[in-house]
């Protein structure tokens, strides 16, 4: 042990760090240290709000998406963001908070974004999320889907796929479905 | 289809249950090996002079320990050693209540209480003694013999257990060093050496069978296609559409250079559809990043073109094992097709359910007929070599078939000794003066097996264990071993410097084990028995070496 | 507390101890004073399960003496096939307590105190207490929350605040072993990248075109419960649980003509199982108790920094030096102590921070681990910590506490620990 101290001190020395009192305290996690910074380099534009219930957990939040364009436009959808202690290694988690009709959203608020599962990197940050969330309302995807009903509408017969979108909107029912009202 | 799937909940049994994390490793195949054999630990031969008991066995024990977890068939102790107080401060799997008793006996009993399912049997007569029963060693399918120990009871063990094909393992850690090798039979087959799943892909691209080189042509229409249907084309079924088109532009030659090759991943990166919004097709970036790791000719391995030569491959007897009827039917395939049989196994692509169903489906069905084919050379030559006493079984057959690019065979060696082989003496020599070579310390674990060989005929004190010059002749004396070869190479002062200062860490206890170096030998000499035992995975060849000082290792061919 | 046993128990590891080696260090001073060094080390096993085990019986041979052990977890079947201090009668019994009793029986004169519980149940006051910790986990997470918390303890003033952080882990044949210096040499948070993340499936590929079994059961585990068994909570542990996903996923692979769902593999998956077998986990343990001997006695030089093993095929080891990250989240930026006035406000406060020449930081955002000092950004947490910016600093904050700071300007972070003039 005595190599070790001898190094130490001569770290310290090159260091100049110093000590301090209140060894007791909590320090600030490397997951809230990364979200902290993350928030403060997010562009959001006109189109997206966020609210944190508790603006003390910043860990925990809510994005409102609100399009101005494309087949979505005039709604605002809601997805609450739950960041764990093990960000960035894990990415956020994301979930729709409403039921809608959206090809690559499914009726339980799932979201299939690649950047949230399978191609996430630590190196990716929350604005990447972001924006990817609101690329899924101005193009939404019917390749790839997880509501395999939407996708077909959106493939098969894009008008339809429109109307649709607004009877779900609005708190109709689509295909035997009753979808919330999302209208702003 | 649907019959393969039984409605009715099937749950794991107990035994599934516990040996479920092993299980994922070695399946039920490995564990059943694994079940069915019994292992023999020589841990210790005769005392080291009067005060010394001798070796403490530990790295025999922990290795036991690691066998006996996952349910070894069995275990036997040889260990005429009773149990003294230095023993309890080194073998977990001993007791206060051990004082004065066999090492044999006690040692055993606590390693039976590791899990019910395992047998242990124990012995306090010396090995020299159980080996004149000849009913003895046979029972066994490895020996573990715990060292330093004297070289003619070494000899004698090693011996015997070769006339049977037995493998052993020689052991010793003393102080922060250990070292062991693995004796195997002349020649050791393994079929499931359980390669990277990379680089066992064989997906046939550029010579594709009738019915693959059909599912590319059912894509010609690729134009047509939607984008949606456009984006899940299996990549597979695209480089084969794509090849096609290459050959009528280029005399019917598949790209075969890496410029080529590069060209051609062009021409399929520039196929894709990026009018989408993502502005490509995983398809296609999947099928791109394919091109220079699938589009290659078939060719052999050399270590399997090696099996294909020798000699029990070409000519399989009568009396040979099961391996190399099986080898040799696949050389015949090999003779008549230029390709071994396909593993069949098709990786995850962008591709609708019933598409990659269908190519999967696709390449299954050649794999079974490929195993068809060399079951049929298996009957015909077990027919031609008279009757035998299992014929190869038909899952034998398919595992062979899927593992076939990789199989090995390791043609043993004996322990290596200083004074052995020519081949140990080259190896040593030509590894010695490598930068941080281990084999210094090989050499001076060779110097306390002469040494301890001394003390055990009466020739020397137990006190010579930590004698200068005891240790400087013994060290002389290996050396010269080298001497006829030409002095130059060895006798340098820098290779003899760090033999000696290897042996003054193995001088430094006296012999005596340190528990967390012979844990730690234990567990490597256990993996070693597994994969010996299950015949899967790659053992050692054949020589380990631990340095504990500078936590690192080393494998010799020695 | 050392119980009195023969000298002549511990003749090998008293020889290593009162003899110097080749390689030891030459100021080193071996003999009596080296053994009850080691003897009086308490010393921390983080993790009771596979390597824990074989960590706890090291350490008692190797003269350790006080030893603690933390573990949350309970005995379970399949933990027989390797944790060798458990029994079947000992299934559902907390891990921490089984393996303390059983190596103290067996090892005369060595305390092993449990704890059945969370690392993040305990302190600084607590860790500090250790001189080595040694850690046999399994999770990512546990190890970045102890390596955090180990560097944070670090003083720079106080020797005795570093503690040595030894790491084993495995996989099936392969592991690692670590040590780390916190602050001084690489740590966990800096090797980070060399945990590969586990290979995930696209939800789309789940939802619609499964290809192969594991999607089927993935279909079965996260999209299938959620819609049919809302109100259950999935326990992974619970087999009417399993087998109902299993079920599910079989009847998907049916529909899509897809073989191989299997309950092992619906087992794996839904777990994250990793294979485990005795033997690996034997090479890992030790090669951390041999660092953590070397480290309590001096008696060789210790392991700079990293082991790694595969046992796949032959005996493969590589020895090397990770290398410390200086952007490195956790020990890239230590807290730095800052006096200042409690009966500033926070605006004010934050004014000085630009005018500070170590620090200049211009537009800052702050936080403590409970509260949100002041977040720039976005708008809306702007406006709910805006407030934050007129009280003083004694209300908002205690004495010694530390706050992390960001600023666009910076690529990293800072860290401060506040004292009060």
């Amino acid at each position: 042990m005595l190599k070790i101290w001898s190094m130490k001190q001569q770290q310290q020395q090159a260091e100049n760090a110093e000590g301090a009192a209140g060894k007791k305290k909590k320090k600030v996690t490397a997951a809230q240290l990364r979200v902290q910074r993350d928030l403060q380099e997010l562009t959001l534009g006109s189109t997206m709000k966020m609210s944190f219930p508790n603006p003390d957990d910043i860990l925990n939040f809510t994005l409102t998406i609100e399009p101005d364009e494309g087949m979505y436009k005039g709604g605002a959808f809601h997805f609450n963001f739950t960041v764990n202690q093990n960000f960035p290694h894990d990415p956020p988690k994301v979930k729709c908070t409403q039921k809608i009709y959206h090809p690559n959203i499914d009726l339980e608020g799932n979201v299939c974004l690649n950047i949230l599962r399978e191609d996430w990197k630590p190196v990716l940050n929350l604005n990447a999320v972001i924006v990817g969330m609101q690329f899924l309302f101005l193009e939404p995807n019917a390749s790839d889907p997880l509501n395999k009903e939407a996708a077909d509408d959106l493939r098969q017969n894009r008008e339809a796929f429109k109307r649709n979108v607004r009877t779900s909107m609005g708190g109709g029912s689509v295909r035997g479905i009753q979808y919330e009202r999302v209208m702003r | 289809m649907a019959e393969a799937f039984p409605s009715a909940l099937v749950g794991p049994s107990s035994k599934e249950r516990k040996y479920d994390r092993q299980l994922r490793l070695w399946a039920a195949s490995g564990q059943q090996a694994l079940e069915e054999s019994r292992v023999l630990l020589v841990n210790s031969d005769e005392p080291w002079g009067k005060h010394n008991t001798g070796v403490s066995g530990v790295v025999g024990v922990e290795t036991l320990k690691n066998l006996v977890l996952p349910g070894v068939g069995g275990f036997t102790i040889v260990d005429p050693a009773v149990v003294t107080e230095p023993d309890l401060g080194v073998n977990f799997f001993l007791e206060e209540e051990s004082l004065g008793k066999s090492r044999a006996e006690e040692t055993c009993r606590l390693l039976r209480e590791l899990n019910p399912d395992v047998d242990g049997s124990f012995y306090t007569k010396s090995i020299s003694e159980l080996l004149k029963d000849p009913e003895f060693l046979p029972q066994h399918k490895l020996v573990l013999v715990s060292g330093p120990v004297k070289r003619p009871s070494l000899e004698a063990i090693c011996k015997a257990a070769k006339e049977f094909g037995i493998p052993v393992i020689y052991t010793r850690s003393v102080g922060f060093y250990s070292t062991f090798s693995l004796q195997l039979p002349a020649a050791f087959p393994i079929v499931e050496t359980h390669p990277n799943p990379e680089s066992t892909q064989d997906l046939r691209l550029l010579n594709p069978w009738p019915e693959l080189a059909a599912a590319g042509a059912s894509i010609r229409n690729l134009d047509s296609l939607d984008d949606h249907q456009h984006g899940h084309v299996p990549y597979i079924l695209l480089l084969l559409h794509h090849l096609e088109q290459w050959k009528e532009a280029h005399d019917g030659q598949v790209p075969s250079n890496y410029k080529e090759k590069s060209e051609f991943r062009e021409l399929v990166r520039s196929s894709a559809r990026t009018s989408n919004p993502e502005g490509g097709e995983e398809n296609y970036d999947e099928a791109v990043a394919a091109v220079l790791k699938t589009l290659n000719p078939f060719s052999l391995r050399s270590s399997l073109r090696e099996i294909f030569e020798m000699e029990e491959c070409k000519h399989p007897a009568p009396d040979s094992a099961n391996f190399w009827i099986i080898a040799a039917a696949i050389r015949e395939y090999y003779q008549r097709h230029s390709v071994l049989p396909l593993p069949g196994s098709l990786p995850d692509m962008k591709a609708q359910s019933a598409d990659y169903v269908s190519l999967q489906n696709i390449y299954k069905s050649k794999a079974r007929k490929d195993i068809e084919e060399v079951t049929q050379i298996v009957r015909s030559l077990e027919a031609q070599l008279g009757p035998r006493p299992a014929p190869a079984s038909d899952k034998d057959i398919e595992v062979f078939c899927k593992n076939a690019a990789h199989i090995k065979v390791i043609h043993g060696r004996d322990i290596p000794i200083v004074d052995g082989e020519a081949t140990t003496l080259k190896a040593i020599r030509n590894n010695i003066d490598i930068p941080d070579s281990l084999v210094p310390t090989f050499l001076a674990f060779q110097a306390l097996d002469d040494i301890i060989t001394d003390i055990q005929a009466g020739k020397i004190s137990e006190e010579a264990l930590d004698d200068e010059k005891v240790w400087g002749s013994a060290i002389d004396h290996i050396l010269g071993a080298f001497q006829p070869e030409g002095a130059s190479t060895i006798e340098d002062g820098d290779a003899r410097e760090r033999i000696l200062q290897a042996a003054q860490e193995l001088r430094r206890t006296q012999g005596g084990e340190l528990h967390n170096i012979s844990s730690l030998t234990g567990g490597l000499v256990a993996q070693e028995a597994l994969k010996v035992i299950t015949r899967q995975y790659v053992p050692l060849d054949n020589t380990c070496i631990f340095d504990g000082v500078r936590s690192r290792s080393e494998m010799y061919k020695l | 507390m050392v119980a009195t046993t023969s000298p002549q128990r511990w003749k090998h590891l008293y020889s290593v101890l009162t003899k110097s080696g080749p390689f030891s260090d030459e100021d080193w001073v071996p003999g009596p004073e080296t053994i009850s060094a080691l003897e009086s080390s308490k010393i921390l096993v983080i993790g009771a399960g596979g390597l824990g085990c074989e960590i706890l019986k090291n350490l008692a041979l190797s003269g350790f003496k006080d030893i603690h052990v933390i573990d949350m977890d309970t005995i379970d079947i399949s933990n027989l096939n390797r944790q060798f201090l458990f029994r079947q009668s000992d299934i559902g019994k907390p891990k921490a307590e089984v393996a303390a009793a059983f190596v103290e029986r067996r090892v005369k004169g060595v305390k092993i105190t449990p704890y059945v519980g969370k690392i993040q149940d305990k302190d600084e006051d607590y860790y500090m207490q250790f001189k080595i910790i040694v850690c046999g986990l399994d999770s990512i997470e546990a190890r970045r929350w102890i390596n955090s918390t180990l560097i944070g303890m670090v003083d720079f003033e106080d020797p005795e605040s570093l503690k040595p952080l030894i790491d084993g882990g495995t996989e099936g044949f392969k592991g690692q072993a670590r040590v780390i210096l916190p602050t001084l040499s690489s740590c966990i948070e800096c090797q980070l990248d060399m945990h590969a993340p586990r290979p995930a499936v696209p939800l789309c590929t789940i939802a619609t075109i499964p290809r192969q079994p594991q999607h089927c059961i993935e279909w079965a585990h996260q999209i299938a419960w959620q819609e049919q068994r809302k109100d259950d909570v999935f326990d992974s542990d619970d087999m009417e649980h399993i087998g109902w996903v299993y079920n599910a996923a079989l009847e998907r692979a049916k529909q899509f003509n897809i073989a191989g769902v299997t309950f092992q593999m619906t087992q794996g998956v839904v777990k994250n199982i990793i294979p485990a077998i005795a033997s690996t986990n034997a090479v890992i343990a030790a090669a951390t108790t041999s660092e953590a001997l070397k480290i309590a006695t001096s008696c060789n030089p210790y392991l700079e920094n990293y082991m790694m093993y595969a046992g796949e095929e032959g005996v493969y080891t590589y020895t090397f030096e990770a290398e410390k990250k200086p952007d490195c989240p956790v020990c890239g930026n230590l807290a730095r102590k800052l006096t200042v006035n409690p009966n500033m406000t926070l605006e004010e406060f934050i004014e000085t921070l630009g005018e500070r020449p170590e620090a200049q930081l211009k537009k800052p955002s702050m936080r403590t681990e409970e509260k949100t000092l002041y977040q720039r950004f976005p708008p809306q947490l702007e406006e709910q910590t805006r407030a934050n910016l007129k009280l003083k600093l004694k209300d908002l904050i205690e004495d010694g506490q530390e706050i992390a700071v960001s600023d666009p300007a910076y690529i990293i972070d800072f860290r401060f620990r506040l004292a009060f003039q």
